[in-house]
């Protein structure tokens, strides 16, 4: 099967100058389980667009790194 | 693909509302006994109250109501059709919960004398407390959880339930992180996985911008068929009166005993009851068609302290985004109405009628297998439902298993649905699950949407069958890409179950929930009586009546039909 | 990892020198909810950063033991504001009747944001006894003490009479007249009658009136119905409307022109609690008016006009025949 990348504006925004590399918080509580760890950085991003945008990831941070806008689609 | 055992007495299948509370009360039944909640996200933050709930939709409280009464009004407003020994419980058992919930410290909202605040919100009765304070309440079940010593397995996803001997004995699935098969034992379980809220595709067009908490895919409607339990009354499908785009509740019945109203473009009131129903939701679609929609939640006619009260608990609840919605699009209540419009279709007892069939001791028609909550065929039961449901299934399931062992399970069994659930990671470079659900849920919206059309279903119908050949070219890339795809397994035969249930149904019932072009008038004489479906032993779907049970509440529903508009 | 070294591991970092250590420390013990934990929570209530004691006070909430609430009480008093916020959050789920001798001990603070939330907290408990320490707050000098203090008198039971907060309804406050008028529906002296309706028909704040309403409708008094009827015409909807609803309380025959001239109210709720009003009269001068209503725009209007015409052909049958 012939497959391409498609670029998609993601929902939630994490700053990276402020997410702590020890702490999972949000990709703990995230109920679709889409923000993961960039194992380079240590930072979370969200990797699946698959939002609800529910806001417990926002939430939960300890150090407010985390945005969660409406979906483009409904903005 | 690895594979991981592990043996519980009793298996809670979902940890929202009515799987946390039924592994409590297995817990409070026995506590010797081993519990496991089996959770696909975490329960901290799981199922429709993710977020916590602004407010209860059926709360009996004696003086106020009674359960009588309660049964009364839901046999009108869902036509005569259903248990009503299994509604009765909910208004029997309602108080009790609230009553358990508020030493758990969930507040629900009083008066200054410290009674509790009702509101009327259906067309009789008040049965509407709201809890503007219910933002923790699933932290309040965690802890809960926690000391009652139930065990919580989190992100671990269960595919099938295991049935041996004609018994529940079990379930399989898979860890969504690893990508380990997952074998889990049991002598009871419990099916708490609530709605199927991915069926219809929102207009929006984002998959995940539905209604309900998009987790909730139709689990366990499935894995309940495919047990080989009854379900019923499929057809009579989850419509809502939703915030455009956004997806989620306006919240009239939050909004309204505020002096908020829904109202047509022209501002007037159109309905006389913001109470969910079928019938409302008719009304909705005529006003929408009639050129005098959109419809609105409108308040702009409250002043700027009532409006700042409303935002302040619609915002912080349920759907805390909602804020952030509105600031995008420079809307503001106080100059704007909240534009509303009629939902993508979906399954949810809670809301509607549809669900995997329990009696009033929520067993399914499969020995040792329960059912609670959304996805339990408890007409309108909503959360103080799924509590007692959940209540029910736990302390039934432990009087159950009493004298039983454990059942080794088949191995052939586990190795077709080992097979099954790795084929897509098989097929790396297959179609992205994405696509396939997306058309999937967008065939749903051409074929299925109300009003309902005989040749449509039946085209429906014909794609909904043939697609298994579109799951098996679907692929994934890592566990996480699986957990979606077996989702699209379940919305799939929640889809075809949709499409046979309203064609087998010949009349109108529920409002729009089932009105067919076709046929669309009720017919009490042939119809009064459940549609239900199973697996038979050769894997067909079929359909058959299911009598409605003696009402235990007399109820002339030939008389006393649910109308929320006067002409 | 076992849970008891997974636990030694957060508590441990909850020392850490650095503060996005105890960040993660302390987030990660919220989530694990081990009861073990609660001493070095309750400490790091001490913590040098208000972000760490925010959380901390979290934590305990959702542990829910009453050994915490001593020290979350004294966050009551903190100068961060959302520490204030989160802890009053907390308190109102995990105060109960054991705590009222501990509340009304730090209402003594000299402190007013620890005043103001135990005032509030107050609320939850709705113990009589705590009467006379709320009373003194009636003549602070910060209208919010006012205000709250006037507002917790309404949610302790027993009390009927309450000279004090009859004066407030004269305060230069808006706020605290707004409250005082929604309390006075619930006490039971002389004058309470009065000055609801003296409120209702001359307070320059709408919201005082309209409230004043709403308690001369909990009065169901009939000495006010004067005061309501000249309410019907005041130029703010909802004091109209509430004045009905109190009208509804106490039908009386000298109001029924100004209720039939409400049925053609601007605002649909106004026109819809005249028809209930109407509904309750059950005067037959009212029906050519109330057939009108049958075309309302506003189907809720249309209802209650059908319905109270009902009432009234019932209630006189002659009429239904002619």
């Amino acid at each position: 099967m012939a497959l391409t990348t498609q670029r998609v504006d993601v929902p939630v925004i994490v700053d990276e100058s402020k997410c702590l590399e020890k702490c999972t918080a949000c990709i703990e509580v995230c109920p679709l389980d889409v923000l993961v760890k960039n194992p380079e950085t240590g930072k979370a991003y969200m990797k699946y667009d698959e939002c609800w945008f529910c806001l417990p990831c926002e939430k939960e941070c300890p150090t407010n790194a985390i945005t969660v806008q409406i979906p483009f689609l409904l903005r | 693909m690895d594979t991981q055992w592990m043996k519980t007495d009793v298996l809670v299948i979902g940890g929202g509302t009515a799987g946390t509370m039924a592994a409590i009360k297995a817990k409070q039944a026995n506590p010797d006994g081993e519990v496991l909640i089996l959770e696909k996200a975490n329960i901290r933050r799981s199922g429709a109250i993710a977020m916590g709930m602004d407010g209860v939709n059926t709360a009996v409280i004696p003086g106020n109501s009674t359960p009588e009464q309660y049964v009364r009004e839901i046999t009108i407003s869902n036509d005569g059709i259903l248990n009503q020994k299994a509604v009765y419980q909910t208004g029997k058992l309602g108080f009790e919960v609230i009553q358990e919930l508020e030493s758990w410290g969930v507040k629900f909202q009083k008066d200054a004398q410290g009674n509790y605040d009702l509101k009327q919100v259906h067309r009789v009765g008040k049965y509407v407390l709201p809890m503007p304070e219910g933002k923790d309440l699933k932290q309040i079940l965690t802890r809960q959880v926690k000391r009652h010593k139930a065990k919580v397995t989190n992100r671990v996803m269960a595919t099938r339930v295991l049935v041996r001997n004609g018994r529940a004995i079990g379930a399989v699935g898979f860890d969504v992180r690893t990508g380990d098969f997952v074998v889990i034992q049991a002598k009871a379980v419990i099916l708490c996985t609530g709605a199927c809220g991915r069926l219809g595709l929102p207009a929006s067009g984002y998959l995940y911008g539905t209604y309900e908490n998009p987790t909730n895919a139709g689990d366990g409607y499935s894995m309940a068929y495919h047990a080989g339990a009854e379900l019923t009354n499929i057809e009579c499908f989850q419509i809502n009166p939703l915030m455009k785009d956004y997806n989620g509740p306006a919240c009239a019945y939050v909004a309204s005993p505020f002096g908020a109203y829904t109202a047509n473009a022209e501002g007037h009131r159109f309905i006389s009851c913001d109470y969910w129903s079928g019938q409302m939701m008719l009304e909705i679609w005529k006003e929408l068609n009639s050129g005098k929609g959109p419809i609105q939640l409108k308040m702009t006619h409250l002043d700027k302290d009532t409006i700042s009260e409303i935002e302040s608990i619609l915002w912080s609840n349920e759907r805390p985004s909602r804020g952030r919605f509105h600031e995008g699009r420079g809307e503001n209540y106080r100059t704007d109405g909240v534009e509303m419009n009629i939902s993508e279709i979906g399954l949810c007892s809670g809301h509607s009628a549809s669900g995997v069939w329990v009696n009033e001791k929520a067993e399914t028609t499969v020995p040792g297998l329960y059912a609670a909550g959304d996805m339990a065929s408890v007409p309108h039961n909503y959360m103080i439902g799924a509590f007692v449901f959940g209540r029910l299934a736990g302390t039934n399931a432990v009087d159950y298993i009493e004298g039983l062992d454990h059942l080794e399970p088949d191995p052939d069994v586990l190795e077709v649905e080992k097979q099954r659930i790795s084929a897509p990671l098989n097929n790396p470079n297959g179609v992205p699950h994405t696509q396939v659900e997306y058309k999937l849920r967008r065939l749903v919206n051409d074929y299925l949407q109300p009003p309902k059309v005989d040749h449509k279903m039946e085209i429906g119908l014909r794609n909904f069958v043939r697609y298994h050949e579109s799951l098996e070219i679907m692929s994934a890339r890592d566990p996480h890409e699986l957990m979606r795809c077996m989702e699209v397994h379940f919305i799939r035969d929640c889809a075809e179950m949709a499409a046979r249930a309203s064609l087998y149904r010949r009349e109108s019932r529920w409002g729009l929930y089932h009105y067919r072009l076709d046929y669309p008038e009720k017919n009490n004489e042939e119809w009064f009586c459940h549609v239900n479906l199973k697996k038979n032993e050769s894997g067909e779907m079929v359909l058959f009546k299911r009598p409605v049970e003696p009402y235990v509440v007399d109820v002339d529903i030939e008389r006393e039909v649910y109308d929320v508009a006067v002409r | 990892m076992s849970a008891d070294t997974e636990l030694n591991e957060w508590l441990e970092m909850l020392r850490a020198p650095d503060v996005s250590e105890r960040l993660v420390a302390i987030k990660m013990l919220q989530h694990l909810g081990d009861e073990d934990a609660l001493d070095p929570l309750i400490a790091a209530l001490q913590d040098e950063s208000s972000a760490v004691q925010k959380l901390a006070v979290t934590a305990l909430w959702e542990l829910a033991n009453p050994k915490a609430v001593p020290a979350l009480v004294e966050c009551l008093a903190s100068t961060d504001e959302g520490i204030r916020e989160e802890v009053l959050s907390a308190l109102g789920e995990l105060v109960t009747p054991d705590h009222l001798l501990l509340l009304l001990d730090a209402l003594h603070r000299d402190d007013a944001n620890m005043q103001l939330n135990v005032l509030i907290l107050l609320r939850k408990i709705h113990d009589a006894q705590s009467l006379p320490y709320v009373l003194p707050f009636f003549e602070s000098e910060n209208p919010e003490l006012r205000e709250a203090a006037v507002t917790t008198l309404r949610y302790l039971n027993q009390v009927e009479r309450c000279q004090e907060a009859i004066t407030l309804m004269s305060d230069p406050d808006k706020n605290v007249r707004r409250s005082a008028a929604l309390t006075l529906g619930h006490l039971a002296d002389a004058e309470v009658i009065s000055s609801l309706c003296q409120a209702l028909t001359t307070d320059a704040d709408w919201q005082v009136r309209r409230n004043a309403a709403k308690s001369l409708a909990l009065h169901a008094d009939s000495t006010a119905v004067p005061s309501l009827e000249t309410a019907l015409a005041d130029e703010h909807w909802q004091v109209r409307k509430f004045a009905l609803q109190a009208l509804q309380k106490t039908p009386a025959e000298q109001t029924l022109p100004a209720l039939v001239k409400t049925l053609a109210d601007e605002y649909s709720d106004v026109r819809r609690d005249a028809a209930i009003a109407l509904g309750i009269l059950k005067s037959p001068i009212a029906l050519n008016a109330l057939q009108q209503s049958l075309d309302d725009p506003d189907k809720d209007v249309c209802i209650y006009a059908q319905r109270a015409i009902q009432n009234i052909h019932e209630s006189t049958p002659e009429t239904s025949n002619a």
